[in-house]
């Protein structure tokens, strides 16, 4: 016990190069604790790390990654020159825009509701059912949108025919489809989404809230003086975490909606995923398939710190580092 | 002590934990070698089997294409079929499928991982990517030393003139599946008995007698769909506009390319580029007939949307026509027929039938070829010249077990026993990599037309100019991507109707191709015929 205090001070007193080691060795449970998810990053995210260079190669399965030539940025050249970057980058990014801003206050909206709910069934039972369409698959949900909308048989249009009017041809105007895509989505994440954000709810020191009771908050006060801002840090995290792959699309979700040719409704509904899918599906190339990852990769993490960079301007508490 | 216990067991946990983890990543860490030249050694005395040594065990592993059955007769067809393959060459077969759904991604994802466990593998020049796979370097090159040692049937079967079909920068790369003869001239499956009631007497013989076959459904048959295409990820848009092409021009198609936008211009002049997509009036013409029948109604509003299964609609009576091949037709959908809608008469409209403009299929439409980082290519060579040569396997891999899957009939022909269904107790090993006409029995309940259509074709096809050409289309990679997508984006639209006023449509798709760098392509492509023609001597 007294060893520890000692070792305890120390650390705190000498922030120097060997203490390292001695908080290694103090806080060796911990670290075993931490080393499968440590393997895991290295495995899975560090050790293929040298794999984005095939998209710099003329890729031969016999000779393997390194043993390819090299091409420099050729493999990025269909991307640029084929004038649809600007579109395609424009329709990622509004969509995962719109997913992230819409998204996460309806997911913060929903948890404070849910927190509201005293009747711990209901409770319960509510969030089941919000959970639900997250487990549904990409196929079946575009198969469900399918048998909804589609002209000839599609449950909305037999209702209008019933009732004597004209049925509306919704696979052929691309107006309406980023409203159908953000709803589909916000319907199938917002139930899975809230679920943090009603954690970081019940996280928040129940004194303080009781406190506010007594001192005469209602509801309202409630929510905007103690939850919101308990909730802020969290909302901060997720937020640059989102940031990260905001060129990256839900290519399940497109690409089961939309289907690979339709191309009617492609100039509002292509984003880099789905178009990379079609272009690769005919030579498989995919060494430009790995250039388009880069690229993603590339400028999400450029993304995430410019927003770190700003999060810090305003509050460096918050930021991520 | 309860402590001590308490920290052993979290230590296991967590170091098991690890082990699994980077077990699962060493997994997929093998990629890149190569093979180690094989441990049995070739005798150099010409091939006598005496000499290979098959001391050893091995499990041959063969992909092939196709859903794997689960009725139980694969199952016990591959015992037996195994019994016989230790008896002959101490190998057993394990087939490892790639299924229908998104086999395009999956079978090239396989090839492209370098999987040493792959010995035999099913391809194809045309439909399969054999060639871009070749280059890659998916395929191990087989020397003659090698096929003349350890596939010495198949290496006699097939003349040189056809193993030079097989090569690929001087390399034999692919056994070829030339020796069965087979159709797969797309066209139209419609039904007989609704054509006569609607004035065809004569049937369908071009586009114009289909649209009015259409027409004739949507006035008397209002619950019917004329045909429920299912456009959505399937090729029917290209191999509706080629069919036109086909029907109304005399320019082959170049198959194996990736966009396939190219043509030669006719079997007189086969070694000019030319493109009906891109010049002259048909492709105008086209999408002017397809936008009149899409208003028309000849298919559902939401087509580019839509994949249901044609087929079975057509078995149910749903649909009134279905978009395939000849061998489909005479094998499956006119038997099923026969059976199904009793009396419907399935007739078959083939895209070559106005223009007499059909080509032989290339030999390499099925080919076997063998994977590039195989631990034991020697004995897979061996089995699959079993496969392909010894009767009693080749029934057995083909037909089944003789008497539950098949019998012979007393003409010598191949039947089915009593009750037996093909829809749910077919074998389904798909074996399309080494067929023999010498070892297949007839069908019997196979189209008895089969005949007359295959005279038909025969009076007119011609034997492909382009067999032994393979494009290099490495520098012209972006070009090709860029195309693809305009190609893919405006091709099935035009086919049905979708795309808006057709004659803009056509002129926008052109332009968007010109865009995407057409004639940069264009002109790589035609130095290649060129030179091809010169290297063929004409």
């Amino acid at each position: 016990m007294k060893r520890n205090q000692k070792a305890e001070a120390a650390s705190v007193s000498t922030v120097g190069k060997t203490s390292f080691i001695k908080n290694l060795w103090k806080y060796r449970v911990l670290c075993f604790m931490c080393l499968p998810a440590i393997l895991f990053f290295l495995v899975f995210s560090y050790i293929p790390m040298p794999g984005a260079y095939i998209a710099f190669t003329n890729f031969n399965y016999a000779k393997g990654i390194f043993g390819s030539e090299f091409v420099g940025f050729d493999n990025f050249k269909f991307l640029f020159t084929s004038g649809k970057i600007t579109m395609l980058t424009r329709n990622t990014l509004l969509y995962n825009l719109a997913f992230i801003l819409i998204g996460n206050t309806l997911q913060i909206f929903v948890a404070i509701l849910l927190n509201e709910i005293k009747n711990k069934h209901f409770k319960k039972v509510t969030q089941t059912f919000m959970f639900l369409p997250y487990f549904i698959s990409a196929v079946l949900v575009g198969l469900l949108v399918y048998n909804l909308l589609n002209y000839d048989f599609g449950f909305i249009n037999s209702i209008i025919r019933q009732f004597g009017g004209d049925p509306i041809k919704v696979y052929a105007n691309k107006t309406v489809w980023p409203f159908i895509i953000v709803l589909v989505h916000l319907w199938q994440q917002t139930g899975y989404g809230s679920i943090v954000y009603f954690a970081a709810i019940m996280g928040i020191d129940a004194e303080t809230v009781e406190a506010a009771r007594v001192d005469g908050a209602n509801a309202f006060q409630k929510i905007k003086y103690i939850i919101l801002p308990g909730l802020k840090p969290t909302i901060i995290i997720l937020l640059l975490f989102s940031m990260g792959s905001i060129l990256k699309g839900n290519f399940g979700l497109f690409y089961n909606i939309i289907g690979p040719s339709n191309s009617m409704l492609f100039p509002t509904t292509d984003i880099i995923e789905t178009y990379v899918f079609r272009t690769m599906m005919n030579n498989f190339n995919f060494t430009q398939a790995s250039a388009v990852g880069l690229y993603q990769s590339v400028f999400g993490f450029a993304l995430v710190l410019f927003c770190n960079w700003i999060v810090k301007k305003i509050d460096s508490d918050y930021s991520l580092f | 002590m309860g402590k001590t216990f308490k920290k052993l067991l979290s230590l296991c946990l967590i170091l098991s934990m690890a082990v699994s983890l980077a077990a699962c990543g060493s997994k997929s860490n093998n990629s890149g070698q190569g093979t180690d030249g094989g441990t049995t050694t070739a005798p150099t005395d010409g091939g006598s089997t005496g000499a290979i040594d098959t001391s050893k065990h091995e499990v041959i592993k063969f992909v092939v294409l196709g859903n794997k059955p689960t009725n139980g007769r694969l199952e016990a067809m591959m015992t037996e079929l195994n019994k016989k393959l230790t008896e002959k060459v101490n190998a057993e077969l394990e087939l490892y499928y790639v299924e229908w759904a998104d086999w395009q991604t999956q079978y090239n994802l396989l090839l492209a991982s370098g999987d040493s466990t792959i010995d035999l593998i099913g391809t194809a020049t045309d439909w399969l990517d054999a060639w871009p796979n070749s280059k890659k370097g998916a395929f191990l090159e087989l020397t003659d030393d090698m096929l003349k040692t350890y596939a010495p049937q198949t290496y006699a079967s097939v003349s040189e003139d056809h193993w030079n079909m097989c090569k690929y920068d001087g390399k034999i790369y692919l056994i070829p599946e030339d020796n069965y003869k087979q159709w797969t001239n797309h066209g139209f499956m419609y039904r007989g008995d609704w054509a006569k009631q609607f004035g065809l007497t004569n049937g369908v013989n071009s586009f114009a007698d289909l649209g009015k076959y259409f027409q004739g459904i949507k006035d008397n048959y209002p619950d019917v769909i004329p045909w429920d295409a299912a456009a959505s990820g399937q090729a029917f848009g290209s191999q509706l506009a080629g069919g036109y092409f086909q029907s109304n021009t005399q320019t082959l198609f170049l198959d194996g390319l990736e966009v396939p936008v190219f043509f030669g211009a006719s079997k007189d002049d086969p070694f000019t580029l030319v493109s009906p997509y891109m010049e002259g009036q048909e492709y105008i013409d086209f999408a002017k007939m397809m936008k009149q029948w899409g208003d028309a109604g000849y298919w559902r509003e939401d087509v580019l949307n839509y994949t249901g299964d044609t087929r079975e609609e057509f078995y149910a009576g749903q649909t009134g026509a279905d978009q395939h091949h000849t061998q489909t037709y005479y094998t499956t959908v006119r038997p099923q027929m026969d059976t199904k809608q009793p009396g419907s008469d399935v007739q078959f409209f083939s895209f070559s039938e106005p223009s007499k403009n059909l080509v032989n299929l290339i030999i390499t439409h099925g080919a076997l070829a063998v994977g590039a980082n195989s631990k034991h290519p020697e004995r897979a060579l061996m089995v699959y010249d079993l496969l392909r040569n010894d009767e009693e396997i080749y029934r057995l891999f083909n037909y089944g077990i003789e008497g539950t899957d098949y019998v012979v009939t007393d003409d010598g022909k191949l039947g089915r026993p009593e009750g037996y269904d093909d829809s749910t107790d077919a074998l389904g090993t798909n074996y399309w990599y080494g067929r023999n006409d010498n070892l297949e029995l007839d069908n019997e309940t196979w189209y008895s037309g089969k005949a007359d259509i295959f005279a038909n074709y025969d009076s007119y096809a011609i034997d492909s100019p382009y067999s032994q050409l393979v494009f290099e289309t490495d520098d012209i990679a972006s070009y090709m991507a860029n195309m693809s997508d305009v190609f893919a984006s405006y091709v099935t639209a035009i086919a049905f109707g979708k795309a808006g006023d057709p004659e803009k449509a056509v002129a926008d798709f052109r332009k968007a191709m010109k865009d995407a760098g057409y004639d940069e392509v264009y002109k790589v492509l035609q130095d290649q015929l060129t030179a091809y023609k010169e290297y063929l001597g004409k």
